[in-house]
């Protein structure tokens, strides 16, 4: 670009198809789901009819605004959101997807990256390998894994002699229903670091490797001290990434365990995550809009903070 | 201190098996984790293809003994039973693969050529144009991405009720205009197609000026030609995440209408508590064979446009 | 076998700088060739013979793509060769992976290690080999010290300009006591003023510490200033090696004289009648060869040329150029189309124009097809 140029109506032109999609689909609900979160007992209805008919002839005052109406501002939502069991068990679920199988699942990335790197036959093939699943449907692959957990018919019931053991059918314990989907999670996001491993790997330049060969460096030494500070900063996005993505986790276990359960026959809620559990006021009496956008605004903030703490981390650890 | 420099074959041998065992473990390593992630492929080709004796059956077999292509046919024709009543009704209701593919192929082409021009435009603006506030709005825009979907899907569901009558509309037209609106622009292809503008050298853009080239010509004859490996990326990024999209989908769409379904929700409502069907009933090959019916084109798009989809990947790794 | 180690392989006292144990480098028909994906074969390195004496500072000289970086990747046993053995003093180290050969290496770009200090980077071949962190520490330190950075040992490498990063490479190679040390153009990532004051440094290195050294470069003069001996190769064959002086005036081939000297020799066509050297335009410039009649090409130094009364060239001045310390005339000698260039005293004043006669001190006369030099 020139300088000293002034493009000022021009760069409006050429955003304005974004910005003004961008103003309807995302500032406004990022603006909104914000003011929900305060609003005590929002509900939402679909017409003008139905919270006329639904809400007619209650004591309470109610206030309308943007198709739905609501009691006073306030935390009302955040304490109701907290006092939900199914809200805890969701943060808990949570939780355990993020803080255990992100971790697991960058190491084993990264060894796989390191060890693609280092041999030379079939390294083609086996990249090809590890990069299908990012090609696969979310859904299609939840009912891969359900059948492969099948109580009676899976595979892995009937390869390790433990027909009748239920992981995703009724009966599945908590401890078993989280072990399929950590090895979903993992073989799911496999693909997606590797390949950025990879390609980091190879921007490392080979001359460091050679200098550390000829000073008779042990193959450990040289991926401690060489390879994983070299590859910090793909390390530090895709841990940051990871992270950010884990926290959404909810397709996932609709895929498994069908629409609107997250758990098996008879325990529904049992693996509810958090996004899960903003998606069920869908369902719930008036669409108590309220409560949901309090728990995605929970969601940000923790999201916000593993981040930044993340990002302080990174400070000490990261080299450019 | 201690040297072993200089020394006598033996000390060589060992070390070389020493190297040739650190080989041997790295090949194993990855070749259990190819394993790992073929296994689930490998089980749900084949035991779609097993007829219903052999799924529920004690055994294991890889291969099917029979191969049931007729499993692919009940997919489209469903399974009839009679009732206690004498009236035959649908034990497995048909799922309309023509239509979910058929869908989602039009929704996936508008979203994807709204997609393209709005990102277009925007890219350039960021990376070519001069105007006050560039880069704090890039940063914001930046900052969306860290907010989960569930914020999106609320507000934009509630928008779309009150002012369209789009959502869970009856109109097939209606229920696409709901599935396209919300994507037509993205902050992540936007940041993606940005830095590959970067790249194209300023000394260009500086000739064509010189040469009396307008901004828009420049975009069209220069920058988009220079960058169509990112733009074809973005394409195939782009449908594929049509292909697998499910939340919003399911959302939007009244599943009763079967005919307007996309191709994860028709997965999810056809297969509504497939994995509870025991013993004869037992529709685990049904599941599986639907899976993949979905992957397969997924698959193809894979193969054949690998190279764009591991480079788009790769690339949006490096600047993390 | 185990006789051998103990002959060449000595512990070094402690904090001594001059007992590195150096040896001779001798490269037995080396050969070594590059086949790519196509199947066509590149003959980098060809039957390449050379005894590299102890304790001595060589230059590896020849133009780009010539295999002076492949033999010395060859030395350092990066690279495997594909025939030929090479030996370090008695030791034949061909089938000897480089960590265990007792090498240090210096890359062009240096390859420090961009996260760690310069301390670090000098301590990080110290760790592989088990040293007493103190006793790893007092060496690093005394390296740091012979190559003058002592005091930077708490920056990291993007903190230090190209001249210090590179003497950080070199306290690294040197830290473990090599046997032999290797420099793959050590000056070409260097502007023109560091160039100078960093080769100095390198002969200074090399003269406290004795070990033997080979640097690669493709700047005849760098060779020239700073090696005890020079090897010039071309296409993988070596030319000559010898002494700067003797290779610069008594050059075995064209090829040599050509590569060697600045400004450029001049080369031009003559021919051999009768043992006597014939210009184009019929004079005699010298006489009392033995070879046969032929064609020949013969090399003139810029130096060599004086203006003289008596001068057997005849030459029209067509370009005067003053280069500071002396003048360099452009003339044209009858029968010839190119230019020749000569090195005269700032004395007298030159004319665009002027006829000169020009005398010569020394010349070369090369067989036209071989370019091997006669007499």
């Amino acid at each position: 670009m020139l300088e000293y140029k002034k493009d000022g109506w021009k760069a409006a032109l050429c955003l304005a198809p974004s910005l003004l999609l961008m103003c309807v689909f995302t500032f406004w609900p990022i603006i909104n789901s914000f003011i929900m979160s305060f609003l005590n007992n929002y509900h939402f209805a679909l017409n003008r009819e139905d919270v006329y008919n639904t809400f007619m002839g209650v004591e309470k005052s109610y206030t309308y605004i943007m198709g739905g109406r609501f009691t006073g501002i306030g935390i009302q939502n955040f304490i109701t959101l907290f006092r939900d069991k199914d809200f805890l068990m969701a943060l808990k679920n949570t939780a355990f997807i993020v803080f255990i199988s992100v971790p697991a699942t960058v190491i084993i990335a990264l060894l796989i990256a390191v060890g693609l790197n280092s041999i030379k036959a079939f390294r083609g093939f086996f990249q090809t390998i590890f990069f299908l699943p990012y090609v696969t449907n979310t859904i299609a692959l939840g009912l891969v894994f359900n059948s492969l957990f099948h109580v009676d018919y899976g595979l892995v019931n009937k390869l390790f002699n433990l027909v009748g053991t239920s992981w995703i059918n009724s009966g599945a314990t908590w401890g078993r229903a989280m072990f399929v989907l950590f090895i979903y999670s993992i073989w799911d996001g496999l693909a997606f670091k590797i390949i950025v491993f990879l390609s980091g790997l190879q921007n490392i330049d080979k001359q460091y490797y050679q200098a550390a060969q000829i000073d008779a460096t042990p193959r450990w030494r040289v991926f401690t001290r060489i390879t994983v500070p070299l590859l910090s900063p793909m390390i530090l996005y895709i841990t940051i990434t990871s992270f950010m993505g884990a926290f959404k986790v909810y397709s996932s276990v609709i895929g498994i365990f069908g629409t609107g359960r997250y758990g098996p026959v008879g325990n529904e809620k049992l693996l509810i995550t958090i996004v899960g559990y903003v998606y069920e006021q869908f369902g719930v009496q008036g669409m108590p809009f309220g409560v949901g956008s309090a728990g995605s605004t929970v969601l940000f903030l923790i999201i916000l903070l593993i981040t930044l703490v993340q990002m302080q981390v990174s400070k000490k650890w990261v080299h450019y | 201190m201690e040297r072993e420099l200089y020394l006598n074959p033996k000390e060589l041998k060992r070390y070389k098996i020493g190297t040739g065992i650190g080989r041997f473990f790295t090949y194993l390593y990855v070749i259990i984790m190819a394993v790992f992630i073929v296994v689930p492929f490998l089980w749900m080709i084949f035991s779609s293809l097993k007829p219903t004796e052999e799924i529920i059956s004690r055994e294991i077999t890889f291969l099917p003994r029979t191969w049931a292509w007729s499993n692919y046919s009940k997919l489209f024709t469903g399974i009839q039973s009679i009732d206690p009543y004498g009236q035959p009704y649908y034990s497995f209701k048909p799922i309309p693969f023509h239509w979910m593919f058929f869908n989602t192929i039009v929704v996936g082409f508008f979203t994807t050529a709204g997609t393209v021009v709005t990102t277009i435009l925007a890219a350039f603006a960021f990376s070519r144009l001069n105007f006050k506030g560039r880069e704090t709005l890039f940063t914001i825009l930046l900052a969306t991405m860290m907010i989960p979907g569930e914020v999106f899907v609320i507000t934009n569901y509630m928008t779309l009720s009150r002012y369209t009558g789009w959502i869970k509309s009856a109109n097939h037209l209606e229920n696409y205009a709901a599935l396209i609106f919300p994507f037509i622009t993205s902050v992540f292809y936007t940041f993606f197609l940005r830095q590959t503008f970067k790249q194209i050298p300023n000394e260009l853009y500086l000739a064509a000026k010189v040469d009396g080239t307008s901004d828009f010509k420049y975009l069209m004859k220069v920058m988009i030609p220079l960058s169509q490996a990112t733009i074809t990326t973005i394409i195939i990024l782009s449908m594929i995440g049509t292909w697998n999209a499910y939340i919003w989908p399911s959302f939007v769409t009244n599943s009763i209408y079967t005919e307007q379904l996309l191709v994860s929700n028709g997965l999810m409502a056809g297969l509504r508590g497939a994995s509870e069907t025991t013993g004869p009933n037992s529709v685990l090959n049904l599941q599986l064979a639907a899976s993949t019916m979905v992957t397969v084109p997924l698959l193809i798009i894979f193969f054949s446009f690998k190279k764009y989809i591991l480079r788009g990947v790769s690339r949006s790794g490096i600047k993390g | 076998m185990e006789k051998e180690k103990e002959e060449v392989f000595e512990t070094p006292s402690e904090g001594s700088k001059t007992e590195h144990q150096s040896v001779d480098v001798r490269l037995e028909n080396l050969t070594k060739e590059f086949t790519d994906k196509t199947g066509k074969v590149t003959v980098a390195v060809n039957d390449f013979n050379v005894t590299i004496p102890a304790g001595k500072l060589i230059g590896l000289l020849g133009p780009s793509g010539c295999g002076k970086s492949t033999t010395l990747y060859l030395i350092a046993g990066l690279l495997k060769p594909t025939s030929g053995r090479i030996y370090f003093g008695d030791e034949d180290v061909t089938d000897i992976p480089p960590e265990k050969r007792g090498i240090g290496l210096v890359f062009q770009n240096y390859a420090l290690y961009p996260h760690m200090t310069v301390k670090q980077n000098i301590l990080f071949p110290l760790e592989n080999m088990k040293m007493p962190k103190d006793e790893a520490l007092a060496l690093a330190q005394e390296m740091a010290e012979l190559v003058h950075i002592g005091d930077l040992m708490e920056r990291k490498p993007n903190q230090l300009s190209g001249g210090q990063q590179q003497r950080v490479a070199i306290a690294r190679a040197l830290v473990k006591k090599p046997r032999v040390l290797l420099l793959d153009e050590p000056l070409s990532n260097l502007d023109a003023r560091l160039r100078l004051q960093t080769r100095e440094e390198i002969r200074r290195i090399q003269r406290e510490t004795g070990i033997t050294t080979i640097f690669v470069t493709h700047d005849q003069e760098e060779a020239m200033s700073i090696s005890d001996e020079i090897v010039v190769m071309n296409q993988g064959l070596k030319q000559q090696m010898d002494r700067p002086q003797a290779v610069y005036e008594e050059p075995v081939n064209m090829f040599v004289a050509k590569f060697l000297g600045n400004p450029p020799i001049n080369i031009f066509e003559a021919n051999l009648v009768k043992g006597r050297l014939v210009l184009k335009d019929g004079e005699v410039i010298a006489d009392g060869f033995d070879q046969p009649d032929q064609e020949v090409f013969v090399g003139l130094r810029p130096e060599y040329l004086r203006v003289s009364r008596n001068g057997k060239f005849t030459a029209t001045i067509d370009l005067v150029e003053h280069i500071g310390r002396d003048t360099m005339i452009l003339c044209e000698i009858k029968g010839y189309d190119h230019l020749i260039r000569a090195i005269v005293p700032n004395d007298t004043e030159y004319e665009v124009g002027q006829t000169i006669k020009l005398d010569c001190s020394k010349l070369f006369v090369f067989n036209a097809e071989t370019g091997e030099r006669y007499k």
